[in-house]
């Protein structure tokens, strides 16, 4: 069965406490419903974009590391889960459903390969 | 101990194709040393961005999907590894020995609970 990213999208200013015991009760029904269907092969939150670490390759082969997020944008992802669905549309139906609050952001994102049991391994690692 | 995502970027119109034998060898022989030290919890590639779909929730509870990734950027994630080390610095380690361009985030070591459970 495919595997999917879907990732969700937090301005970098993103005040945690502003999320309310209401929000946190729709997220964990969701991560429940989800484990029920077993579609949920992993749940992660991630430290504020801003602690964030990024490694530049550079021409002297002497890599550069930098404070912040890779991306120059406002918003980075905030968290993300790994889900295996039949296809994109029911990853979407997922997706909508994390989508539960208006300032909801999220990105969907099809993995090809990946190390997780179902998954399919990249070809570098099957062995002829 | 904590987990890190490390993640790849790449270019939007980043070619696959130009991944040499000496290049999947290298990220390969990379991947077998994760797994025996310990530290390679997931490892996945992604679809290019352009495939991605996005949404916006709207304030009337509706949901817009859009084709193509949510930032609009040059470079999106390629990939990403989930590793499990002692701290940043050792995360930071293994991603210099990928060679790519990439970023390093801890992630959360509990998911956000109630802060009045003990009330209930």
């Amino acid at each position: 069965m495919p595997q999917y990213l879907l990732a969700n999208y937090l301005p970098d200013n993103f005040d945690p406490s502003t999320i309310t015991p209401e929000m946190i009760r729709q997220i964990n029904d969701l991560n429940e419903e989800l484990e029920a269907a077993g579609a949920r092969l992993m749940a992660c939150g991630l430290s504020p974009a801003s602690q964030a670490k990024s490694v530049h390759g550079q021409p002297n082969g002497k890599p550069l590391i930098t404070d912040g997020p890779y991306l120059e944008a406002k918003e980075h992802i905030g968290g993300f889960w790994i889900l295996e669905a039949a296809d994109m549309d029911e990853a979407l139906v997922w997706a909508r459903k994390a989508a539960f609050d208006p300032s909801s952001r999220g990105e969907v994102r099809e993995i090809p390969y990946s190390s997780l049991a179902g998954g399919t391994p990249h070809p570098s690692r099957v062995k002829p | 101990m904590p987990q890190f995502l490390v993640a790849i970027h790449h270019p939007d119109n980043y070619d696959p194709s130009i991944e040499g034998e000496a290049m999947q060898r290298d990220i390969s022989s990379l991947n077998k040393e994760m797994v025996a030290a310990g530290v390679r919890l997931y490892v996945a590639g992604l679809e290019p961005a352009p495939k991605a779909k996005s949404l916006r929730a709207t304030s009337n509870g509706e949901v817009l999907i859009t084709d193509g990734p949510y930032l609009e950027a040059k470079e999106h994630i390629g990939g990403l590894w989930i590793l499990e080390v002692a701290d940043q610095d050792e995360a930071l380690a293994w991603a210099l020995a990928c060679r790519a361009p990439v970023e390093i985030r801890q992630c959360f070591q509990k998911p956000p609970q109630p802060t009045d459970t003990t009330s209930r």
